[in-house]
Protein backbone atom coordinates (compact mmCIF):
# COMPACT_ATOMS: atom_id res chain seq x y z
CA UNK A 1 0.00 0.00 0.00
CA UNK A 2 1.25 3.56 -1.36
CA UNK A 3 1.92 5.72 2.12
CA UNK A 4 0.34 9.02 1.98
CA UNK A 5 2.18 11.84 1.13
CA UNK A 6 3.57 14.61 3.34
CA UNK A 7 2.45 17.41 0.97
CA UNK A 8 -1.25 15.36 1.34
CA UNK A 9 -1.34 15.14 5.13
CA UNK A 10 0.16 18.14 5.76
CA UNK A 11 -3.00 19.83 3.28
CA UNK A 12 -5.29 17.71 5.96
CA UNK A 13 -3.76 19.63 8.86
CA UNK A 14 -4.93 22.38 7.59
CA UNK A 15 -8.36 21.32 6.61
CA UNK A 16 -8.92 20.71 10.29
CA UNK A 17 -7.08 17.32 11.21
CA UNK A 18 -4.71 17.93 13.58
CA UNK A 19 -3.90 14.10 14.07
CA UNK A 20 -1.99 13.74 10.56
CA UNK A 21 0.61 15.92 12.08
CA UNK A 22 1.33 13.15 14.26
CA UNK A 23 2.43 10.89 11.41
CA UNK A 24 4.25 13.54 10.24
CA UNK A 25 6.05 13.89 13.49
CA UNK A 26 7.06 9.95 13.33
CA UNK A 27 8.45 10.88 10.11
CA UNK A 28 10.69 13.61 10.36
CA UNK A 29 11.10 14.47 13.78
CA UNK A 30 14.49 12.67 14.31
CA UNK A 31 15.84 14.76 11.48
CA UNK A 32 14.98 17.94 12.70
CA UNK A 33 16.14 17.12 16.06
CA UNK A 34 19.36 16.44 14.29
CA UNK A 35 19.51 19.76 12.43
CA UNK A 36 19.10 21.57 15.86
CA UNK A 37 21.67 19.74 18.06
CA UNK A 38 24.17 19.73 15.32
CA UNK A 39 23.67 23.92 14.44
CA UNK A 40 23.27 24.37 18.29
CA UNK A 41 24.87 21.72 20.60
CA UNK A 42 22.74 21.59 22.44
CA UNK A 43 20.28 18.52 23.46
CA UNK A 44 17.04 20.10 25.59
CA UNK A 45 17.21 23.37 23.66
CA UNK A 46 17.15 21.53 20.57
CA UNK A 47 14.25 19.25 21.59
CA UNK A 48 12.43 22.40 22.71
CA UNK A 49 12.75 24.15 19.12
CA UNK A 50 11.69 20.48 18.17
CA UNK A 51 8.15 21.15 19.85
CA UNK A 52 8.24 24.70 18.95
CA UNK A 53 8.59 23.57 14.50
CA UNK A 54 5.92 20.88 14.69
CA UNK A 55 3.90 23.29 16.74
CA UNK A 56 4.54 25.61 14.02
CA UNK A 57 3.50 23.53 11.32
CA UNK A 58 -0.13 22.92 13.26
CA UNK A 59 -0.52 26.53 12.91
CA UNK A 60 0.82 27.70 9.52
CA UNK A 61 -0.50 24.24 7.66
CA UNK A 62 -2.51 26.55 5.61
CA UNK A 63 0.59 28.59 4.24
CA UNK A 64 1.59 25.28 2.39
CA UNK A 65 0.69 26.09 -1.20
CA UNK A 66 2.12 22.93 -2.35
CA UNK A 67 4.71 24.43 -3.92
CA UNK A 68 7.51 22.62 -3.00
CA UNK A 69 7.88 19.72 -1.18
CA UNK A 70 7.36 19.63 2.81
CA UNK A 71 10.53 18.88 4.29
CA UNK A 72 11.58 22.18 2.37
CA UNK A 73 8.95 23.83 4.00
CA UNK A 74 9.62 22.66 7.19
CA UNK A 75 13.43 22.78 7.15
CA UNK A 76 12.15 26.65 6.24
CA UNK A 77 10.57 27.17 9.43
CA UNK A 78 13.15 25.05 11.40
CA UNK A 79 15.97 27.08 9.89
CA UNK A 80 14.20 30.48 10.97
CA UNK A 81 13.59 28.64 14.05
CA UNK A 82 17.67 28.05 14.65
CA UNK A 83 18.52 31.52 13.29
CA UNK A 84 16.52 33.56 15.45
CA UNK A 85 17.50 31.13 18.46
CA UNK A 86 21.24 32.26 17.70
CA UNK A 87 20.09 35.74 17.43
CA UNK A 88 18.40 35.77 20.70
CA UNK A 89 21.26 34.34 22.30
CA UNK A 90 23.76 36.64 20.30
CA UNK A 91 22.06 39.85 21.63
CA UNK A 92 22.62 38.39 24.87
CA UNK A 93 26.11 37.76 24.90
CA UNK A 94 26.70 33.78 26.01
CA UNK A 95 26.80 32.70 22.21
CA UNK A 96 30.23 30.51 22.97
CA UNK A 97 31.32 26.87 21.67
CA UNK A 98 32.89 25.38 24.39
CA UNK A 99 34.94 21.85 24.76
CA UNK A 100 31.76 20.69 26.78
CA UNK A 101 29.22 21.06 23.70
CA UNK A 102 31.77 19.65 21.58
CA UNK A 103 31.93 16.93 23.80
CA UNK A 104 28.70 16.31 24.47
CA UNK A 105 28.76 16.05 20.09
CA UNK A 106 31.14 13.67 20.45
CA UNK A 107 29.54 11.20 22.67
CA UNK A 108 26.53 11.08 20.86
CA UNK A 109 28.50 9.13 17.95
CA UNK A 110 28.76 5.59 17.27
CA UNK A 111 30.77 2.82 18.89
CA UNK A 112 31.79 1.73 15.92
CA UNK A 113 32.89 4.20 14.67
CA UNK A 114 37.27 4.20 14.19
CA UNK A 115 39.32 6.10 16.40
CA UNK A 116 40.31 8.05 13.53
CA UNK A 117 37.31 8.44 11.59
CA UNK A 118 35.90 10.12 15.03
CA UNK A 119 38.78 12.42 15.05
CA UNK A 120 38.33 13.68 11.80
CA UNK A 121 34.99 14.12 11.94
CA UNK A 122 35.55 15.94 15.14
CA UNK A 123 38.15 18.10 13.59
CA UNK A 124 35.26 19.04 10.79
CA UNK A 125 32.92 19.50 13.28
CA UNK A 126 35.33 22.51 15.55
CA UNK A 127 35.65 24.21 12.29
CA UNK A 128 32.20 24.59 11.65
CA UNK A 129 31.23 25.57 14.70
CA UNK A 130 33.83 28.94 14.03
CA UNK A 131 31.89 29.47 10.77
CA UNK A 132 28.58 32.04 10.49
CA UNK A 133 25.50 30.31 10.95
CA UNK A 134 24.20 31.30 7.61
CA UNK A 135 26.58 28.98 6.51
CA UNK A 136 26.48 26.12 9.04
CA UNK A 137 22.98 26.04 7.83
CA UNK A 138 23.80 25.78 4.06
CA UNK A 139 26.49 22.76 5.41
CA UNK A 140 24.29 20.82 7.54
CA UNK A 141 21.15 21.12 5.24
CA UNK A 142 23.04 20.58 1.97
CA UNK A 143 25.02 17.34 3.63
CA UNK A 144 22.24 15.38 5.86
CA UNK A 145 18.68 16.52 4.30
CA UNK A 146 18.02 16.85 0.76
CA UNK A 147 19.93 15.40 -2.21
CA UNK A 148 18.70 18.52 -4.57
CA UNK A 149 19.11 22.23 -5.14
CA UNK A 150 15.27 22.55 -5.85
CA UNK A 151 14.36 21.27 -2.22
CA UNK A 152 17.80 23.07 -0.78
CA UNK A 153 17.00 26.38 -2.38
CA UNK A 154 13.42 26.07 -0.91
CA UNK A 155 14.50 25.78 2.56
CA UNK A 156 17.05 28.13 2.67
CA UNK A 157 14.17 30.41 0.98
CA UNK A 158 16.22 30.83 -1.81
CA UNK A 159 16.39 29.44 -5.67
CA UNK A 160 18.26 26.16 -6.95
CA UNK A 161 21.07 28.33 -8.40
CA UNK A 162 21.55 30.74 -5.14
CA UNK A 163 21.51 27.69 -2.94
CA UNK A 164 24.64 25.66 -5.16
CA UNK A 165 26.25 29.03 -4.91
CA UNK A 166 25.78 29.31 -1.18
CA UNK A 167 26.87 25.69 -0.99
CA UNK A 168 30.12 25.95 -2.58
CA UNK A 169 31.70 29.27 -0.84
CA UNK A 170 30.12 27.57 2.32
CA UNK A 171 32.46 24.96 1.83
CA UNK A 172 35.48 27.04 0.65
CA UNK A 173 35.19 29.00 3.55
CA UNK A 174 35.24 25.93 6.06
CA UNK A 175 38.00 24.26 4.26
CA UNK A 176 40.28 27.49 4.48
CA UNK A 177 39.00 27.83 8.42
CA UNK A 178 39.79 24.14 8.89
CA UNK A 179 43.57 24.65 7.83
CA UNK A 180 43.67 27.75 9.78
CA UNK A 181 42.93 26.34 12.69
CA UNK A 182 44.04 23.04 12.79
CA UNK A 183 47.02 24.15 10.84
CA UNK A 184 46.77 21.73 7.95
CA UNK A 185 44.34 20.27 5.66
CA UNK A 186 41.99 17.84 6.51
CA UNK A 187 43.74 14.79 3.87
CA UNK A 188 47.07 17.14 5.02
CA UNK B 1 16.42 2.45 15.21
CA UNK B 2 17.86 1.49 11.93
CA UNK B 3 20.21 4.22 9.62
CA UNK B 4 18.41 6.15 7.90
CA UNK B 5 20.57 6.62 4.12
CA UNK B 6 21.99 9.94 4.20
CA UNK B 7 21.03 11.58 1.33
CA UNK B 8 23.89 12.76 -1.41
CA UNK B 9 23.22 16.56 -3.00
CA UNK B 10 25.37 16.56 -6.72
CA UNK B 11 27.93 18.69 -5.70
CA UNK B 12 30.83 18.79 -7.85
CA UNK B 13 33.94 20.18 -5.84
CA UNK B 14 37.22 20.74 -7.82
CA UNK B 15 39.00 20.78 -4.29
CA UNK B 16 40.00 18.05 -3.21
CA UNK B 17 40.18 19.17 0.62
CA UNK B 18 36.59 20.14 0.27
CA UNK B 19 35.61 16.45 -1.01
CA UNK B 20 37.02 15.31 2.33
CA UNK B 21 36.01 17.56 4.20
CA UNK B 22 32.20 16.73 2.72
CA UNK B 23 33.42 13.43 3.01
CA UNK B 24 34.42 13.27 6.39
CA UNK B 25 31.19 15.10 7.67
CA UNK B 26 29.14 12.55 6.06
CA UNK B 27 30.57 9.99 8.99
CA UNK B 28 28.92 12.59 11.84
CA UNK B 29 26.46 10.97 13.59
CA UNK B 30 24.02 12.95 15.85
CA UNK B 31 22.51 11.48 18.90
CA UNK B 32 18.70 10.17 18.55
CA UNK B 33 16.46 12.47 20.41
CA UNK B 34 14.72 11.21 24.51
CA UNK B 35 11.57 9.62 24.64
CA UNK B 36 10.31 12.93 26.72
CA UNK B 37 10.42 14.46 22.92
CA UNK B 38 7.65 12.30 21.71
CA UNK B 39 5.57 11.95 25.13
CA UNK B 40 5.93 16.36 25.19
CA UNK B 41 4.81 16.41 21.27
CA UNK B 42 1.49 14.11 21.86
CA UNK B 43 0.64 16.20 25.17
CA UNK B 44 1.07 19.43 22.89
CA UNK B 45 -1.14 18.18 20.16
CA UNK B 46 -3.46 17.11 22.41
CA UNK B 47 -3.77 20.37 23.51
CA UNK B 48 -3.60 22.18 20.52
CA UNK B 49 -6.34 19.90 19.67
CA UNK B 50 -9.16 20.53 22.04
CA UNK B 51 -12.17 22.58 21.51
CA UNK B 52 -11.08 26.33 22.46
CA UNK B 53 -13.73 27.69 25.70
CA UNK B 54 -15.49 29.79 22.49
CA UNK B 55 -16.05 26.34 20.42
CA UNK B 56 -17.35 24.98 23.39
CA UNK B 57 -19.73 27.62 24.04
CA UNK B 58 -20.75 27.39 20.73
CA UNK B 59 -21.60 23.82 20.96
CA UNK B 60 -23.28 24.28 24.43
CA UNK B 61 -25.88 27.01 23.42
CA UNK B 62 -26.11 25.76 19.65
CA UNK B 63 -24.79 29.12 18.14
CA UNK B 64 -23.56 27.14 14.95
CA UNK B 65 -23.93 28.95 11.42
CA UNK B 66 -25.68 31.98 10.61
CA UNK B 67 -28.78 31.71 12.18
CA UNK B 68 -27.07 30.53 15.42
CA UNK B 69 -24.93 33.78 15.29
CA UNK B 70 -28.22 35.87 14.13
CA UNK B 71 -29.67 34.31 17.47
CA UNK B 72 -26.65 35.52 19.40
CA UNK B 73 -26.65 38.67 18.15
CA UNK B 74 -29.93 38.88 18.71
CA UNK B 75 -29.92 38.06 22.45
CA UNK B 76 -26.85 40.44 23.24
CA UNK B 77 -28.81 43.35 22.11
CA UNK B 78 -31.42 43.03 24.21
CA UNK B 79 -29.41 42.02 27.32
CA UNK B 80 -26.94 44.96 26.46
CA UNK B 81 -30.52 47.09 25.95
CA UNK B 82 -31.68 45.77 29.71
CA UNK B 83 -28.59 46.07 31.18
CA UNK B 84 -28.09 49.36 30.19
CA UNK B 85 -32.06 50.71 31.59
CA UNK B 86 -31.44 48.91 34.62
CA UNK B 87 -27.39 50.12 35.11
CA UNK B 88 -28.20 53.91 33.84
CA UNK B 89 -28.84 56.48 36.20
CA UNK B 90 -31.26 58.62 34.89
CA UNK B 91 -34.45 57.89 36.37
CA UNK B 92 -35.56 56.44 39.58
CA UNK B 93 -36.23 52.03 40.05
CA UNK B 94 -39.71 52.67 39.52
CA UNK B 95 -39.23 54.63 36.34
CA UNK B 96 -37.09 52.18 35.10
CA UNK B 97 -39.14 49.40 35.70
CA UNK B 98 -41.81 50.99 34.15
CA UNK B 99 -39.73 51.38 30.73
CA UNK B 100 -39.09 47.67 31.11
CA UNK B 101 -42.53 46.65 31.69
CA UNK B 102 -43.75 48.80 28.75
CA UNK B 103 -40.83 47.15 26.64
CA UNK B 104 -41.87 43.23 27.48
CA UNK B 105 -45.47 44.67 26.77
CA UNK B 106 -45.01 45.72 23.54
CA UNK B 107 -43.22 42.51 22.63
CA UNK B 108 -45.88 40.54 24.17
CA UNK B 109 -48.36 42.60 21.88
CA UNK B 110 -46.41 42.36 18.67
CA UNK B 111 -46.49 38.62 19.52
CA UNK B 112 -50.02 38.26 19.92
CA UNK B 113 -50.69 40.17 16.50
CA UNK B 114 -48.14 37.82 14.82
CA UNK B 115 -49.94 35.15 16.18
CA UNK B 116 -53.12 35.72 14.96
CA UNK B 117 -51.94 36.00 11.21
CA UNK B 118 -50.14 33.03 11.59
CA UNK B 119 -50.73 30.29 8.60
CA UNK B 120 -50.83 27.56 11.15
CA UNK B 121 -54.59 27.51 12.62
CA UNK B 122 -53.29 26.26 15.94
CA UNK B 123 -50.40 29.37 15.85
CA UNK B 124 -53.97 31.53 15.10
CA UNK B 125 -55.76 30.08 17.86
CA UNK B 126 -53.12 30.68 20.54
CA UNK B 127 -53.11 34.28 19.50
CA UNK B 128 -57.01 34.78 20.31
CA UNK B 129 -56.50 33.13 23.57
CA UNK B 130 -53.92 35.43 24.43
CA UNK B 131 -55.27 38.07 23.08
CA UNK B 132 -58.81 38.26 24.91
CA UNK B 133 -57.08 39.53 28.07
CA UNK B 134 -55.67 42.91 26.05
CA UNK B 135 -58.60 43.17 23.28
CA UNK B 136 -60.42 45.76 25.93
CA UNK B 137 -57.10 47.96 26.12
CA UNK B 138 -55.97 47.51 23.12
CA UNK B 139 -57.41 48.92 19.36
CA UNK B 140 -55.36 47.16 17.43
CA UNK B 141 -55.60 43.80 19.31
CA UNK B 142 -59.08 43.75 19.21
CA UNK B 143 -59.82 44.95 15.45
CA UNK B 144 -57.33 41.49 14.83
CA UNK B 145 -59.41 39.61 17.39
CA UNK B 146 -62.93 40.62 15.19
CA UNK B 147 -61.01 39.67 11.60
CA UNK B 148 -60.76 36.21 13.61
CA UNK B 149 -64.27 36.24 14.66
CA UNK B 150 -65.45 36.88 11.33
CA UNK B 151 -62.90 36.06 8.66
CA UNK B 152 -61.25 33.14 9.45
CA UNK B 153 -61.56 29.78 8.00
CA UNK B 154 -61.59 27.31 10.42
CA UNK B 155 -64.18 27.43 12.77
CA UNK B 156 -62.67 26.59 15.91
CA UNK B 157 -61.14 29.72 15.38
CA UNK B 158 -63.80 32.21 14.92
CA UNK B 159 -65.50 30.61 17.73
CA UNK B 160 -62.35 31.00 20.07
CA UNK B 161 -62.39 34.58 18.74
CA UNK B 162 -66.09 35.46 19.29
CA UNK B 163 -65.86 33.89 23.17
CA UNK B 164 -62.73 36.00 23.42
CA UNK B 165 -64.42 39.23 22.55
CA UNK B 166 -67.27 38.58 24.22
CA UNK B 167 -66.22 40.05 27.65
CA UNK B 168 -64.73 42.70 26.29
CA UNK B 169 -67.99 43.67 23.87
CA UNK B 170 -68.46 46.67 25.96
CA UNK B 171 -65.14 47.89 26.00
CA UNK B 172 -64.90 51.15 23.08
CA UNK B 173 -62.08 49.39 21.58
CA UNK B 174 -64.35 46.44 20.79
CA UNK B 175 -67.73 47.82 21.09
CA UNK B 176 -66.83 50.84 18.46
CA UNK B 177 -65.73 48.37 16.00
CA UNK B 178 -68.69 45.82 16.13
CA UNK B 179 -71.28 47.60 14.86
CA UNK B 180 -70.24 49.14 11.67
CA UNK B 181 -68.12 45.78 10.64
CA UNK B 182 -71.82 44.00 11.20
CA UNK B 183 -73.06 46.96 8.55
CA UNK B 184 -70.11 46.67 6.08
CA UNK B 185 -70.32 42.87 6.19
CA UNK B 186 -71.80 41.41 2.87
CA UNK B 187 -70.92 37.45 4.04
CA UNK B 188 -74.08 36.20 6.02
CA UNK B 189 -71.54 33.63 8.01
CA UNK B 190 -69.80 36.85 8.90
CA UNK B 191 -73.16 38.50 10.12
CA UNK B 192 -74.03 35.74 11.75
CA UNK B 193 -70.66 35.39 13.86
CA UNK B 194 -70.97 39.42 14.66
CA UNK B 195 -74.73 39.17 15.37
CA UNK B 196 -74.08 35.95 17.68
CA UNK B 197 -72.05 38.15 19.69
CA UNK B 198 -74.08 40.67 19.97
CA UNK B 199 -76.73 38.04 21.03
CA UNK B 200 -74.80 36.93 23.74
CA UNK B 201 -72.84 39.32 24.93
CA UNK B 202 -74.19 42.59 23.69
CA UNK B 203 -75.69 44.92 26.06
CA UNK B 204 -79.14 47.16 25.54
CA UNK B 205 -77.66 49.51 23.11
CA UNK B 206 -76.39 47.28 20.72
CA UNK B 207 -78.96 45.06 21.03
CA UNK B 208 -81.29 47.98 19.69
CA UNK B 209 -79.34 48.66 16.64
CA UNK B 210 -78.66 44.85 15.61
CA UNK B 211 -82.69 44.55 15.54
CA UNK B 212 -82.66 48.12 13.45
CA UNK B 213 -80.26 46.46 11.21
CA UNK B 214 -82.91 43.51 11.04
CA UNK B 215 -85.97 45.35 10.50
CA UNK B 216 -84.33 47.78 7.89
CA UNK B 217 -83.44 44.74 6.12
CA UNK B 218 -79.59 45.06 6.50
CA UNK B 219 -78.84 42.10 7.18
CA UNK B 220 -79.61 38.36 5.27
CA UNK B 221 -83.11 37.31 5.08
CA UNK B 222 -82.52 34.54 7.27
CA UNK B 223 -80.60 36.21 10.00
CA UNK B 224 -83.35 39.32 9.94
CA UNK B 225 -86.03 36.64 10.90
CA UNK B 226 -83.69 35.06 13.32
CA UNK B 227 -82.88 38.24 14.81
CA UNK B 228 -86.31 39.67 15.03
CA UNK B 229 -87.65 36.48 16.28
CA UNK B 230 -85.25 36.31 19.20
CA UNK B 231 -85.62 39.50 20.32
CA UNK B 232 -89.38 40.45 19.93
CA UNK B 233 -89.34 36.72 21.27
CA UNK B 234 -87.79 37.76 24.29
CA UNK B 235 -89.00 40.97 25.36
CA UNK B 236 -92.47 39.60 24.40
Amino acid sequence: MKAVSDEQLIRWVADGDPSCLATLFERHHRDVYHFFLRMLRHKALSEDLVQEVFLKMLKKASSFRGEGSFRGWMFCIARNAALEHIRKNKRRGDEALDDETLAQLSDERSAEQSAAGREKVDLVMQAIATLPAAMQEVIFLGRFEFDSFEELGQALDCNAGTARVRMHRAMSLLSTTFQSIHGVPIDG
Amino acid sequence: MADKKVPELPLEMDDPHERALWSALGEHEAGEPSAELRREFYRNLEAASRPSVLDRLQELLGFRGNAGWLTATACLIVGLGTGAIVASGSGTGDERLAVLEENIALLNRNLILDRLENEAPSKRLRGVIDAASVAGDDAEVAHALLERATQDRVGSVRSAAIDALGPNINAPTVGEQLMPLLQQAQSPIVQLALIDLVLRYGNKTQLDEVLALAKGGKLHPDLERYVITTLEGETA
